[in-house]
């Protein structure tokens, strides 16, 4: 996020798109309430199912899968061609502009009503809210990233918000809801390909520079994504894989291709809490410990680093990552003198910026400290890009619309789109032992229109067959009018459903080869 | 009453510390919260703690016993409540006192939870009246405070630089008595004026203020209001609400098993904002997102009170704080109260048609301990339907069925390391040394069940619950109808009523079923049938050449019986449908609607009225029903 999370409250607009922040970020929706409850701020919620904070929304665009790209350029083209736009934010502070001026300026809300679905003045209206906004917040999740123009989507909202100086002030800013606990720490420390620690990119001399006087000599090379791990895997050149708190059997797209790529290694190694469905394959499973067992910190999605302590010894057997890593470390034969895992939070102060001024003494008289934090008087970062942009100027690109790699066809006449539900997390290694989460939804199901239901000659309740040209799985049927006709969606948690046998490992994001799991063409038929 | 220095305040509470385990105002970070007394960081400076001190009575998480299985038997141990310790909790607020006042009712009457009540007894409520009001508190509207008048042993009021001291208890006496060097007397006359001049002004400073007298009418009258579908679209069912509540007392029964042949059943709190609160096996649920969100606002401004005769909200607010989609049960009161009136509601309308509190809660016969099944053994298992056997047990200790008296509507069945069902008593009060059950395969437990074999042990607890009346309907003629293994619960009226045939007029007996290879009990049905006065009919779906049946409605035999209707009393046991269309009927025959008899079997968990999971409006089923006659049934809202 550019911003913190209880700017959020304060903003006077507040843009939500491909994000179910009712039920996935309840925290951070309670700020959304806040504002627009008590302070009367204007809601705009984009997504193809009507979830629960769309229900607060003054401008609700049930856009169809995959054309938030087209949305957001015709909200560009409105608010340039309408003179909504920051004129004096671009000249200082901007480039780039006449060419992304140029490339909506076709653009119109009729064109884009055509790709979406949604009605042209609709699109004009909440183009317009957000131009005249004085604080505007961006937020947005999985329903922007998982899609063939994923990257494309995220740079457009970015200029959605630089074009009207909406950044770098506080309540405003682009702010992707991060979906795990320390996801953004993980980032922050280069469990990234391409990325090594402080996002200093790998192979360039910035990280030779910065990490040779401590590693000493090191591999400066990008690594492979986790679908190109997996193709080579699959086709034998990679050997050895050690997955750690990950399920990629249930949450990696192509399930049958996952599995031949795990089998198909000589070993593979999994560090899990729970013996998970991925982990069943293992020839070698290290059992980890859950952060109620574990001292460190953990960076959330407001970039706060927080301290965690070990409230219970690791239960018998298992290791914190970190002990179970340096063990390994050394037996291999290199140095890894760490005894406590402030020596390795001390090490990461030393080798990111950002993380100078944090120590262990500060963050446990604060509620954690938001980074930048460079120096050890310095306050943290609420927001970012205050006077200036990290590469200087903001540089506005051009982001063209492109279809969804997916379409409907005669075969496979719906289009599936997957997300989550409330109370589970990922693949439910964890929430599915807790009665009182598992007991709230212990089954798969599909959503559905009632016309679609109908064509199909289904009901509520009944159990159904989808299939893609991947493969065929079966759920019970939900019928709901939350839900635009011709679309269906389901939750990607459950083994006993597993909506990852459906989706393509082939349609992927260029940049980042993040799959398209929004978007999947299938058919639905009484099972 | 006497006076306490402030000064000597820390003094008094080491005193106690030394004798008792004090819990004490603690900050962390932010926030108070009652904790262990902690000299350092104790403090007298805060609006409420962050949690109600039911959690040190009523705890998150508790044992309701330890079992073991050997080959040879299954053994059942309940805690120990010699290793409970002796607890003053201090700096209790007003509002929490009153929520103990609360559960203390709610524990100790009617079935008393001695899971809660040994607690109970060992701790002492010293609470502390508020001068200041906090943000969302609002206990002057719901009359429960900010002065405290009951849920307390000892009672200090803030006085410039004193308290003043009350004691409510044998328990306060006895804290008195520890500290009577810190205590000095003070004139109670002057006192109690004191008191009365704080009491005003720290009622005045309230900000929130709500009429809420006429509040219980209102909900009635607004029950299908517009703003229940909007609230329901905001609630996430985070449970916030009702884990921070005073007098939220619901639970969920939970095994924790430990190996095949050892495990521990045990209580959590639970929450009726679950949407799998009311949720059965297979999947339907009595409450909609909407009626889930109305019911806790019912429930804590009107369904406690018409049941228990107390307030069941006490004004902290602490939901208001809590919920993250601004759910604020002061401003739905305000905004349902406003459209009343201003459609034209008036308050003579309400008075009609409030129910009246009930305050007198019936004492229920005493158990050691309400939650330990006894051990049975199965003695007999025969397979009435592909799907539905009848199980014979015999309590392994036999001065069990000595002391049995036959009662209530049904048992609960314990398969150790799976859980626990209910089950209704098919069986009359004839049969004292064995008893038998028809079980239906519908879930974890009853899978289980029916994988069980002649020798094996369960657990049983009951009987429970409000039986069929027998002795009001002699003279009358009787239609008995029971709709699949429906027609269990009514058995133990056809088998009173049987052996006693010649005190009842015309008696008829309807087992319906899909197919006849559903109907239940067929060989007594046989034989029943051959009981001069008797008819048996069977009404199906489908035909069939194993008997004479009627292949169709219940209603189409209805006009033929010939009953005497302005005298005859109805048992049914069918889905709610079956049961109104049948009930409509029998009204157009001339029948009324309080001698249609039928048993509303819904969600019962622990069978005693305490884990909320089968209340329906002011009604825990388990207790109050299950049976009920038509005209009570139409008077529940449609969640069962």
């Amino acid at each position: 996020m550019t911003n913190s999370i209880s700017e959020i409250a304060d903003s006077d607009v507040i843009f939500i798109i491909g994000s179910n922040t009712t039920e996935q970020h309840p925290l951070v929706a309670t700020r959304v309430y806040d504002a627009i409850k008590t302070k009367c701020a204007k809601l705009i919620v984009a997504d193809p199912r009507k979830i629960p904070i769309a229900y607060e929304a003054d401008y609700y665009l049930p856009l169809a899968p995959g054309t938030n790209l087209a949305l957001i350029n015709a909200m560009l083209h409105v608010i340039i061609a309408e003179g909504l736009i920051d004129a004096n934010f671009i000249a200082e502070r901007t480039e780039g502009f006449e060419s992304l001026k140029a490339s909506v300026a076709d653009f119109t809300p009729e064109k884009a009503a055509l790709i979406t679905g949604l009605d042209a003045e609709l699109i004009r209206s909440a183009a317009r809210v957000y131009g005249n906004a004085k604080q505007a917040s961006i937020l947005y999740a999985m329903g922007i990233t998982q899609h063939v123009t994923g990257t494309k989507n995220c740079a457009a909202l970015c200029n959605l918000a630089v074009i009207t100086g909406n950044i770098g002030r506080a309540a405003t800013g682009v702010n992707p809801l991060r979906g795990q606990n320390n996801v953004q720490g993980a980032c922050d420390v280069g469990c990234l390909p391409e990325i090594l620690p402080g996002y200093a990119p790998a192979g360039s001399q910035l990280a030779m520079d910065r990490f040779s006087p401590i590693w000493g000599d090191f591999a400066n090379k990008p690594g492979r994504k986790l679908g190109e791990m997996l193709d080579d895997a699959a086709a034998g050149k990679i050997k050895a894989l050690y997955i750690i708190g990950e399920n990629p059997v249930i949450s990696d797209p192509n399930q049958a291709h996952v599995r031949h790529a795990l089998e198909n290694t000589e070993l593979l190694i999994v560090q899990d809490i729970f013996l998970s469905e991925t982990a069943q394959l293992a020839d070698i499973v290290l059992p980890g410990a859950s952060f109620i067992e574990k001292d460190g910190t953990f960076t959330n999605t407001e970039r706060r680093v927080q301290r965690i302590r070990e409230a219970i010894p690791p239960l018998a057997g298992c290791k914190p990552d970190w002990l179970i890593l340096t063990e390994l470390i050394k037996a291999m034969g290199y140095v890894a003198d760490y005894q406590h895992p402030e020596d390795i939070f001390n090490e990461m102060r030393l080798l990111m910026p950002s993380y100078a001024g944090i120590t262990y003494e500060r963050l446990a008289e604060h509620q954690g400290l938001c980074w930048p934090c460079p120096a050890e008087n310095h306050p943290g970062t609420p927001y970012l890009h205050k006077d200036k942009f990290i590469r200087g100027k903001a540089l506005l690109t051009v982001n063209d619309y492109e279809n969804p790699a997916a379409q409907a066809s005669e075969e496979f006449p719906l289009i599936l789109t997957t997300g989550r539900v409330m109370h589970h997390y990922h693949t439910t290694t964890m929430t599915s032992r807790a009665w009182s989460l598992n007991r709230e939804s212990p089954h798969s199901f599909i959503e559905m229109h009632p016309n679609d239901a109908a064509v199909i000659g289904v009901k509520d309740g009944w159990l159904v067959s989808i299939s893609s040209a991947l493969g065929s799985i079966k759920a019970h049927v939900v019928v709901t009018t939350n839900i635009k006709q011709g679309v269906v969606f389901m939750p990607f948690h459950f083994a006993e459903s597993p909506v990852n046998k459906l989706i393509s490992d082939k349609n992927l994001d260029p940049v980042t080869n993040i799959p398209e799991f929004k978007v999947c063409a299938v058919r639905v038929e009484e099972a | 009453m006497r006076k306490l220095l402030k000064n000597d305040l820390l003094t008094v509470l080491k005193i106690w510390n030394d004798e008792y385990e004090v819990f004490a105002p603690k900050k962390v970070d932010g926030d108070v919260v009652l904790s262990i007394f902690d000299e350092e960081n104790f403090t007298t400076d805060y609006v409420n703690v962050t949690l109600p001190v039911k959690q040190y009575l009523f705890e998150q998480k508790e044992n309701f016993f330890k079992w073991n299985k050997t080959e040879k038997e299954i053994t059942v141990k309940t805690p120990d409540p010699n290793k409970l310790t002796s607890r003053v909790l201090f700096g209790v607020r007003p509002c929490d006192a009153y929520g103990v006042a609360y559960t203390d009712k709610f524990y100790f009457q009617e079935f008393e939870d001695t899971n809660y009540t040994d607690r109970r007894k060992l701790t002492a409520i010293v609470a502390v009246n508020c001068l200041q009001p906090g943000k969302n508190c609002f206990c002057t509207s719901t009359q429960t405070g900010p002065f405290a008048e009951q849920g307390y042993d000892i009672l200090l009021t803030p006085v410039r630089d004193y308290y003043l001291v009350e004691s409510a208890s044998q328990f306060g006496e006895a804290l008195l008595t520890m500290i009577l060097a810190y205590l000095s007397p003070i004139d109670s006359e002057q006192g109690a004026k004191d008191k009365a001049i704080l009491k005003s002004l720290a009622e005045n400073k309230f900000e929130i203020e709500i009429d809420l007298s006429h509040i219980r009418g209102i909900l009635k009258k607004t029950y299908d209001s517009k703003l229940w579908d909007s609230l329901a679209h905001g609630c996430i069912s985070c449970t916030g609400c009702t884990n921070v509540c005073p007098t939220c007392t619901c639970f969920n029964v939970v095994e924790e098993n430990i190996d095949d042949n050892s495990g521990r059943r045990v209580r959590y709190w639970d929450s009726c904002q679950s949407d799998s609160f009311t949720r059965n096996a297979g999947g339907h649920n009595t409450r909609s997102a909407t009626s889930r969100v109305r019911f806790r606002i019912l429930d804590k401004l009107s369904l406690i009170e018409e049941r228990f005769a107390m307030k069941g909200c006490v004004g902290c607010g602490r939901c208001i704080s809590v919920c993250p989609t601004y759910i604020n049960i002061v401003k739905i009161a305000s905004e349902l109260t406003a459209d009343y009136y201003t459609d034209g509601g008036t308050d003579e309308e309400l008075e009609q048609i409030i129910q009246p509190v009930r305050h007198i809660i019936e004492q229920r016969p005493q158990m050691d301990n309400l939650y330990k099944p006894e051990i049975a053994i199965i003695t007999r298992i025969d397979e009435e339907t592909p799907d539905i056997k009848r199980f014979f047990f015999k309590y392994k200790d036999p001065s069990l069925h000595e002391r049995y008296i036959f009662k209530g509507q049904f048992f609960m069945i314990t398969v150790f390391g799976q859980g626990e069902i209910a089950i209704s008593i098919p069986f009359g009060p004839s049969q004292r040394d064995e008893f038998d059950f028809c079980v239906k395969k519908a879930g974890k437990v009853t899978d289980a069940l029916h994988s069980m074999q002649v020798g094996d042990e369960v657990g049983l607890r009951g009987p429970f619950g409000a039986g069929f009346p027998y002795e009001t309907i002699k003279g009358r003629d009787i239609l008995i109808v029971g709709s699949g293994v429906g027609l269990a619960p009514v058995r133990t009226m056809i088998v009173q009523i049987l052996e006693n045939r010649q005190e009842f007029g015309k008696v008829a007996i309807m087992a319906s079923a899909t197919k006849y290879e559903g109907v239940v009990y067929k060989d007594d049905l046989k034989e029943w049938a051959k009981i001069a006065g008797v008819q048996i009919f069977y009404p199906l779906a489908k035909p069939t050449n194993e008997v004479d049946a009627h292949v169709g409605y219940i209603n189409d035999l209805l006009p033929g019986l010939g009953f005497d209707w302005a005298n005859t009393t109805a048992v049914i046991c069918a889905s709610p449908r079956r049961i109104k269309a049948v009930a409509k009927d029998l009204l157009a025959l001339g029948m009324q609607p309080t001698d249609i008899l039928t048993s509303l079997e819904t969600h019962m968990r622990c069978g005693t009225g305490k884990c909320g999971h089968c209340k329906v409006g002011s009604h825990y089923m388990c207790v109050d029903g299950p049976v009920f006659n038509y005209q009570e049934m139409l008077q529940l809202p449609p969640e069962f």
